[in-house]
């Protein structure tokens, strides 16, 4: 060990320029790879919606002045639904994927003591025509979804369907149905019955950086009062009727409300695969950056590594000779170079973590990022000291070749 | 003698191509990813007006008349008001300029019907014009007579003047604006903030600034049914709604900003004191339910509040930072390997009798044309990073441009970066004493 630290000593510049490296690597890689996975987030997680393709979406529906009226909006539902190949229409205040309104807020399991903020979808058949997957309780009564609320009816109580995610979060306890979720936490707030649960749906906040509760989300049943915009969501028989009813869906709602739409506004029409693939647009471009950011981070280092152990080697041909001659073998000249590879990565890996970790803070600090977790340091680590040992492959088989006799070679 | 440097650099680079464009590209990489993020933070930071906006303040407060129980926290600074406020605080004069401000948008047309366009552009009650610093080109700015009197004039620029009338001047001509027709008292060339400062709290997600094509005084354009383009919070209960969209019917609503013009830190603390006051006098008459919390902010500091410049722009340019720094690590150290492989050359002119200091010098001369190379490299790269950016669905991609500032910057930028990494490697081969040089050798 000693033959290997003491030279690293003496000279000190080479394998300070590599500590400096992949310190700096390592610290910029974790990062990136961090906020990569917090853009993956929206991408990978499930949104719940069944068929996106058999999924027509209205959305900008915005009216000049006061709002629609609640039966004005219950007429455009019944009209949509006559569309030929429609099978199930919903008046909502805000739906997946669509962030021009958010509703939610922080929501209080009764009796469990949790929290939890979470998005509160209102409309009356959602479960239909979004295609969710009920796992446990029922979808709402009809008598449920023909409520009418006074105001947007946040604040109302009644029954609700919930997801899973939110359900395990907040009742750990396993039991679910027939408890009660309490909607902010003033003393009059609306208390909402659980009488269903589904596997997913995906809250409509794309830009939040606490991705952990993108699963939280509630739905309550009935047509939103008062509400400035409305969207629409329309299920088809078949993906293959989704122009032509996207096209009947159009006609359709210019003839109901076109009158009063808001001039300078163009409602949008789409197709719900469509407006997925619209809003992951960002945090797509977004990963492609970060990873192409992150790979031409590590493909430098490994090429300035491997520069620098070259040029390292090289200096030291008559030592290796010297202990050729002396009777090392090949493998342990290869396995020294290694070795040290091996310390010097290691050391600009611990500076790097410490970095990192200190850029991190400083990130969450003014960014409002979340926590980069630990568990990526032994990764990031791994990663790095394998990157090392590619780099210093090539310079120490040449170093192994070296033969006995340059040590008797006068330069 | 720096013509022969640069000769000797030349020549050495040539000994060895394949590192030499190893160098090359990795600094190139470096710098263009940087002046990447670099042009577009230009773009979207600095002054939303320049010359004018430093000095610019919004007013706010909470100003709700209800209360409110899905809502009851205030969370946010709300810079919305009741016309009555805005107009309170505009008239006391306790500003050098102030006005109030909503964003519109709206049909213009010429008054026999034949043509008209769609314009953005701001209903406003004070001297707008002289607030914002627009400059006119033709006519006037209203007075606070025809204000008063609800006068139905205008003040619009050469883009609707055009499609309108077909020319630039047109003051004295009418247009039609909602359900009247209003006078041309001025005309103004194209103008915009560079970023979005108006009605932040509802313009989430655009960072730019866009054209505001008119100027026209509120109680004309509420009486011509000309509204607020955004939504207007108006308050709950009985039948009413909560937010509408470009209805005139505002009188119930709190829609409109105060923006006022002060000129030194005592103006702001003693504006601060007025806005206070005044705020905890309505609170106090029982018509402000909640505390008003009433505060001035900065043009810059109310467009950091609402994230005008995206939280992404900051990470990017930081991240290319980190990169190029990395990069240059890379460089000074491949750089030194390759300096000090040839110490022997430099052993030999030290014995003919160059001083360290030419060696040093020799050596910044080659590795500063490194540089140089590498920003020629950098700037193809650069274009294509631009060209990316602008392809990305994000509000501020068509900031992304290449301008000649960015490109000097860049050659600056390449050069300097050349230099720094050369110092080490450079320091470090003229070091050893000659007669130790020629030794190894």
């Amino acid at each position: 060990m000693r033959h290997i630290i003491k030279p690293l000593f003496r000279h000190r510049m080479m394998p300070l320029l590599v500590v400096l490296q992949v310190a700096l690597a390592c610290a910029i890689a974790c990062n990136a790879l961090f906020l990569l996975q917090q853009k993956l987030v929206p991408i990978v997680t499930p949104d719940g919606v069944g068929h996106p393709a058999r999924l027509i979406v209205a959305s900008r529906i915005v009216p000049r002045g006061a709002p629609w009226s609640t039966s004005r909006l219950y007429e455009t539902e019944q009209a949509l639904h006559a569309i030929p190949g429609v099978t199930s229409v919903s008046v909502a205040a805000s739906l997946p994927m669509e962030d021009n309104v958010r509703v939610g807020g922080q929501v209080f399991g009764q009796g469990a003591g949790t929290k939890a903020n979470a998005a509160v979808y209102i409309g009356d058949h959602l479960v239909d025509t979004l295609g969710l997957q009920l796992v446990a309780g029922r979808d709402f009564s009809a008598a449920e979804q023909a409520t009418r609320y006074k105001n947007i009816g946040v604040s109302n109580s009644g029954p609700t369907i919930i997801t899973q995610a939110l359900a395990r979060r907040l009742f750990p306890d396993g039991h679910v149905l027939g408890r009660v979720i309490r909607i902010g936490d003033i003393p009059d707030a609306g208390r909402r019955t659980v009488v269903g649960v589904v596997a997913h749906l995906m809250r409509n906040v794309m830009s939040q950086d606490d991705r952990s509760d993108i699963d939280y989300s509630m739905m309550f049943p009935g047509i939103p009062g008062h509400w400035a915009m409305p969207s629409f969501g329309v299920r088809v028989t078949h993906a293959a009727m989704a122009p032509a009813v996207l096209k009947a869906v159009k006609t359709t709602i210019q003839q109901a409300l076109g009158s009063d739409i808001v001039v300078g506004i163009e409602p949008n029409y789409q197709r719900y695969a469509e407006l997925r693939d619209a809003m992951l647009a960002r945090p797509r471009a977004a990963v492609w950056l970060l990873s192409g950011v992150s790979l031409i981070v590590l493909l430098v280092t490994v090429v300035g590594v491997m520069g620098l152990t070259g040029y390292w080697v090289q200096q030291r041909m008559r030592q290796i000779g010297i202990r050729r001659a002396l009777g090392a073998q090949r493998s342990h000249i290869l396995h020294d170079v290694q070795l040290e590879n091996l310390l010097v990565v290691g050391t600009g890996i611990l500076l790097g973590m410490a970095l990192a970790y200190a850029v991190n803070l400083w990130l969450m600090h003014h960014y409002e990022l979340s926590r980069l977790p630990w568990t990526y340091l032994p990764y990031g680590a791994l990663l790095m000291l394998l990157l090392g040992q590619l780099a210093v492959l090539s310079p120490a088989l040449r170093a192994a070749r070296v033969p006995p006799v340059v040590a008797t070679r006068s330069v | 003698m720096f013509d022969y440097y640069l000769r000797l650099a030349l020549r050495r680079c040539r000994q060895n191509l394949p590192m030499v464009l190893l160098l090359m590209l990795t600094m190139a990489v470096g710098i263009a990813s940087c002046m990447t993020a670099m042009t577009i933070f230009r773009a979207l930071s600095g002054a939303a007006l320049p010359g004018v906006s430093p000095y610019l303040y919004v007013a706010t407060m909470d100003a709700r008349e209800a209360l409110d129980k899905d809502d009851p926290h205030y969370t946010k600074p709300d810079s919305l008001l009741k016309l009555s406020d805005a107009k309170a605080l505009v008239d006391a004069h306790r500003a050098a300029l102030q006005v109030a401000l909503s964003q519109s948008l709206t049909q213009f047309g010429t008054t026999d019907g034949r043509k008209s366009t769609q314009a953005y552009g701001l209903i406003a009650y004070g001297p707008a014009l002289q607030t914002l610093g627009v400059p006119l080109r033709y006519g006037r700015a209203w007075t606070a007579a025809e204000q008063a009197s609800g006068a139905p004039v205008v003040v619009i620029d050469t883009h609707v003047a055009h499609k309108l009338f077909g020319k630039d001047n047109v003051v004295g001509r009418s247009v039609t604006l909602g359900k009247r027709s209003f006078r041309v008292i001025g005309v103004y060339a194209p103008w915009k903030p560079r970023l979005q400062i108006f009605n932040l709290g509802q313009n989430a997600g655009s960072s730019l600034g866009q054209d505001e094509n008119f100027f026209v005084p509120a109680q004309a354009s509420l009486d011509a049914g000309v509204g607020p383009f955004s939504s207007g919070e108006c308050g709950k209960g009985g039948d009413t709604p909560m937010i509408s969209f470009q209805t005139a019917a505002v009188a119930r609503c709190r829609w409109i900003e105060a923006w006022v013009r002060l000129d030194t830190p005592a103006a702001v603390a003693a504006y601060r004191q007025f806005l206070s006051s005044y705020a905890n006098a309505q609170h106090d008459a029982g018509r402000f339910v909640y505390p008003p919390h009433a505060q001035l902010y900065g043009t810059q500091a109310w467009m950091a509040l609402h994230h005008v410049m995206p939280d992404d722009v900051n990470l990017n340019l930081m991240l290319a930072g980190g990169f190029l720094l990395l990069c240059l690590v890379n460089v000074a150290g491949l750089l030194a390997a390759r300096f000090l492989r040839r110490q022997s050359d430099v052993a030999i002119r030290r014995a003919l009798g160059a001083s360290k200091r030419d060696v040093f010098v020799q050596h910044l001369v080659e590795t500063g044309l490194l540089g140089l190379a590498g920003g020629v490299l950098a700037l193809p790269l650069t274009w294509l990073g631009l060209w990316i950016v602008r392809m990305q669905p994000v509000s501020y991609a068509r900031a992304a441009h290449f301008s000649p500032g960015v490109f000097v910057l860049l050659f600056v930028l390449s050069v300097a970066v050349g230099l720094l990494v050369g110092i080490l490697p450079a320091w470090r081969v003229c070091r050893l004493p000659p007669a130790l040089q020629i030794k190894i050798a």
